[in-house]
């Protein structure tokens, strides 16, 4: 973990222990420090810009309902992203999924990992990412885009950290296979 | 910060409820607690029931005897443990770990039971009269196994378990074999068919009961 996320984190984890203690602004400085992560997270589950945020509200309202459950000085973000995790499921579950047709402006600004930004445009990686099994979206969004250590990633997933890095592993040949055939297809 | 980049309604929503909470405690610290609680309340129900050694005590070794009963008392704490600590968001255990403790809790039961029916037959069960033990047995797991799965279940439900019915199955499981590792040292009938249908059925039966307890209250909180 580099210094930069130790610090992230131990900002977050201090935001965290002023928000329990019953500070406002502690907890309008965690969302303003996880809005951003959270949408492209929650993007990953519903693909759609309107219900992620929808989705980050009732996130948000879930993790005030909770905030008890977290205890300091635990890493905040496997806490909160696994809150995330399950108020996606939950909605997806619910049957209030609604099936649009996405807009090209309704897609948030999703990073892609480092190492296959050489390989293509950013929209047809943007394209391939979202024709992967959200299982394997899922741990690359936690790990390749969101910064997350396979041990975060398997807290957040309920799973062992050497299967997180196995999904890992197996969602970034995937997604090389997807993008060397589409090369393939256009040449 | 701006309200713009927080929306009102949350904002209104969170600052109507901000009271002070307290963190919950670590997960040891809540297994101290619910092996407290499940300790008095499995001497009430010892005391209640007036359950008393079982007679061939003396013909089993130590190992068999205590040696068991201590082991499968580790395990099921252990399993009340694990159900604890699944029910705290981002903690969520793989799920060959819970696997591996479920089947390790039932299987030791399983042996325990075989190792004890070959070292004694402990009291005779009487043509005809089987279906009484085991009822009358089955009722003193069920009721040595109440406050253990009470406070494990409450303790549950007070964090935010996001899957309920793992936790609920961890935490019947728990209860169960605890209340097993009591009862081994109590019941006088060694007979296997008295054990492996009495005795392990309580343990499937609190293993449901917990799965489905988490499942009632996954279906009321969440919807």
């Amino acid at each position: 973990m580099g210094v930069d996320r130790i610090a992230e984190e131990e900002r977050l984890i201090a935001l965290m222990i002023g928000y329990q203690k019953g500070n406002m602004d502690d907890f309008e400085g965690l969302y303003a420090a996880l809005k951003q992560p959270l949408l492209r997270y929650l993007w990953t589950f519903v693909r759609n810009a309107t219900v992620a945020e929808d989705l980050l509200q009732d996130t948000f309202l879930q993790i005030h309902r909770a905030r008890q459950t977290y205890t300091p000085p635990r890493p905040v973000r496997p806490w909160v992203y696994a809150i995330t995790r399950h108020v996606a499921l939950m909605h997806l579950r619910s049957g209030r999924r609604r099936k649009e047709m996405l807009a090209d402006d309704q897609l948030p600004e999703v990073p892609v990992p480092p190492e296959m930004e050489k390989l293509a445009d950013r929209a047809t990686l943007h394209q391939m990412l979202s024709e992967l099994p959200r299982r394997s979206q899922e741990v690359l969004m936690l790990h390749h885009m969101l910064g997350m250590s396979f041990q975060e990633v398997g807290q957040i997933l309920g799973i062992a950290s050497g299967t997180a890095k196995v999904r890992s592993h197996r969602a970034l040949n995937a997604l090389r296979e997807r993008l060397a055939e589409n090369e393939g297809d256009e040449s | 910060m701006t309200t713009d980049l927080l929306l009102e309604s949350l904002r209104r929503t969170i600052s109507d409820d901000l009271a002070p909470v307290r963190p919950l405690p670590p997960v040891w610290m809540r297994v101290l607690y619910a092996v407290a609680v499940a300790t008095v309340g499995l001497a009430i129900v010892v005391a209640a029931f007036k359950l008393t050694l079982r007679p061939d005590m003396e013909q089993l070794p130590m190992w068999l005897s205590w040696g068991c009963t201590a082991l499968q008392l580790v395990v099921g704490v252990v399993l009340v443990g694990m159900a604890l600590r699944d029910a705290v968001p981002g903690n969520g255990l793989p799920a060959g770990a819970v696997t591996l403790a479920v089947i390790t809790g039932v299987v030791m039961q399983f042996v325990v039971g075989i190792a004890t029916w070959m070292h004694s037959p402990g009291v005779q069960l009487i043509k005809g009269q089987g279906l009484k033990a085991g009822m009358t047995c089955s009722t003193h797991d069920v009721a040595l196994a109440l406050p253990a799965l009470a406070i494990t279940l409450w303790l549950v439900f007070r964090a935010l378990p996001l899957r309920p019915s793992v936790a609920g199955l961890l935490g019947g499981t728990g209860a169960a074999v605890t209340a097993d590792a009591v009862n081994h040292i109590l019941c006088p009938v060694s007979d296997l068919r008295h054990v492996l249908v009495w005795h392990t059925g309580v343990i499937f039966g609190l293993m449901i009961v917990g799965w489905v307890v988490g499942k009632l209250w996954e279906r009321k909180q969440f919807g």
